[in-house]
């Protein structure tokens, strides 16, 4: 179930995490 | 569809299921169809099918296009409303399948009309269809995440809500991916990004298909034991979704999510203008990107937040602090711009724009409070035609207001000062909605003689 979990929480947070960064690239170029 | 692997039979839970795994098959699909804020990225290259690196006579018009999103978001609102009560009946696992069928077709059928050069083939295809798939995906997991989390109900919407603000954030920069992977001498790459992406997030989605279940009946969860006396607007009686929607509590929650969206909505389609206009000279078009990008981050972020804090303070509470703080910092806003004071005018949007996402993903909790989580998926997906509603009104006002005040000889940088009150003023008749709201007399309770 453990394992079940990390999967399905992986699944979801990876391409989340891609989104966030490459949002926070852009929002960098305000503070330049 | 026949076939018992959809019914709700079959995502009964095992005993000792862990609740935890349920959150991500709800924020699995809120991310796919979250796509629909990052429409906007295939909005030029859409204009230029013909033409390629540019519009060429017979390629549709930007005023055209825009109207694929907001079909969509008009079909959103009003399938949630309308197929409310079968997703209810249904369970989650086939409303999200049909959820996932209609968004990736309309992709599909919306490439077709592309190849066609057919304008309202992608409306029927991205806007409709699409906007059926939008409606019922938003609406398919709030249910079943309030019988697992009775607990902590506005954490757990909050985080599958959060999803549909991080879906943009996915969705922008894989569109300009997939269209710089696919541009070649003929194509500039929409059509087959159209196509890749309906796979993709039809894909998605099954993952939230397949890991979905529901509690057994009467579950709780382990050690936790119902408030014996609930807090005030907290009820433990049902409430059935066509008599929800006949009572004044209702319509005054339509009020404060209208007003609540209204105000925040205005300020994201007209962010990056704005700033460029307040700030002359100072912020480019580049750093208003960043400005945009900043501001969804807020958005995304403040669902979790404010929808998990809901359920220490209380829900009216919650959106008690999002009208008032709201218009502090929508009346001191015009001052912040004029003293030129950019970092406190970014500050003041993030904040707005957490509080923006933050009533979306409240919403489901405060409704469960209200009337029960009978048919909770079914009254939010009727008061969601909010949403639609203020889609529309928010920018509308924002460009009129602007528009009459240049007309009327005000300077650019000033331009927004009095839509800022104007917004003022709808957070105050939010306000005032919230502070009526009063339990559900006991003769609309599910079973009153």
């Amino acid at each position: 179930m453990k394992a079940r979990l990390a999967v399905l929480w992986l699944l979801v947070g990876l391409p989340l995490a891609w989104g966030v960064f490459k949002t926070l690239q852009n929002a960098v170029k305000l503070f330049h | 569809m026949s076939g018992s692997f959809f019914d709700r039979g079959s995502t009964i839970a095992v005993p000792n299921f862990n609740r935890f795994c349920v959150p991500p098959a709800a924020i699995a699909v809120h991310l796919a169809i979250g796509q629909v804020y990052a429409f906007s990225t295939f909005n030029i290259p859409l204009t230029r099918l013909i033409g390629l690196s540019e519009s060429a006579p017979g390629d549709w018009s930007q005023k055209q296009v825009v109207w694929i999103f907001s079909i969509a978001i008009a079909v959103l609102g009003s399938s949630a409303a309308l197929f409310g009560r079968w997703v209810e009946r249904a369970g989650p696992r086939k409303s999200m399948f049909v959820a996932a069928l209609c968004f990736a077709g309309g992709f599909l059928l919306g490439a077709v009309g592309i190849r066609l050069h057919s304008l309202w083939l992608v409306y029927a295809g991205y806007g409709v269809l699409g906007g059926c798939g939008l409606g019922v995906g938003y609406i398919s997991p709030v249910s079943t995440l309030l019988k697992w989390f009775p607990d902590r109900p506005g954490m757990a919407t909050g985080m599958a809500i959060m999803g549909f603000g991080g879906g943009a954030l996915i969705a922008a920069p894989l569109s300009v991916l997939l269209m710089a992977h696919f541009k070649s001498a003929t194509s500039n790459g929409v059509l087959e990004s159209f196509v890749t992406m309906g796979a993709i997030y039809f894909m998605f989605m099954m993952i939230g298909v397949i890991a979905v279940r529901v509690p057994p009946p009467d579950w709780k969860p382990a050690g936790w034991v119902e408030a014996a006396k609930p807090k005030a607007l907290v009820t433990t009686a049902q409430v059935a979704a066509k008599v929800a929607w006949h009572t004044p509590q209702f319509w005054l929650l339509w009020g404060v999510l209208c007003m609540n969206v209204t105000a925040g909505i205005g300020v994201l389609s007209v962010a990056s203008p704005m700033i460029q206009e307040i700030f002359s000279g100072r912020v480019t078009a580049t750093a208003a990107a960043g400005f945009v990008g900043l501001i969804s981050l807020f958005n995304m972020g403040g669902r979790f937040f404010w929808a998990s804090t809901s359920d220490i303070i209380g829900r009216r509470a919650t959106y008690m602090v999002f009208f008032l703080l709201g218009i502090l910092l929508y009346s001191t806003v015009p001052t912040i711009g004029f003293g030129g004071h950019i970092g406190l005018f970014v500050a003041a949007f993030c904040i707005i724009l957490s509080m923006y996402g933050g009533g979306f993903a409240t919403i489901p909790a405060y409704l469960r409070d209200v009337f029960g989580t009978m048919e909770v998926g079914a009254i939010h997906g009727r008061l969601l035609t909010a949403w639609s509603v203020a889609g529309v009104l928010g920018p509308v006002l924002m460009s009129n207001l602007r528009d009459y005040q240049l007309a009327h000889g005000v300077p650019k940088a000033q331009a927004y000062s009095v839509t800022m009150y104007v917004m003022c003023g709808m957070l105050l008749v939010g306000f005032l909605c919230n502070l009526a709201m009063r339990p559900v007399a006991a003769k609309h309770h599910q079973g009153a003689a």
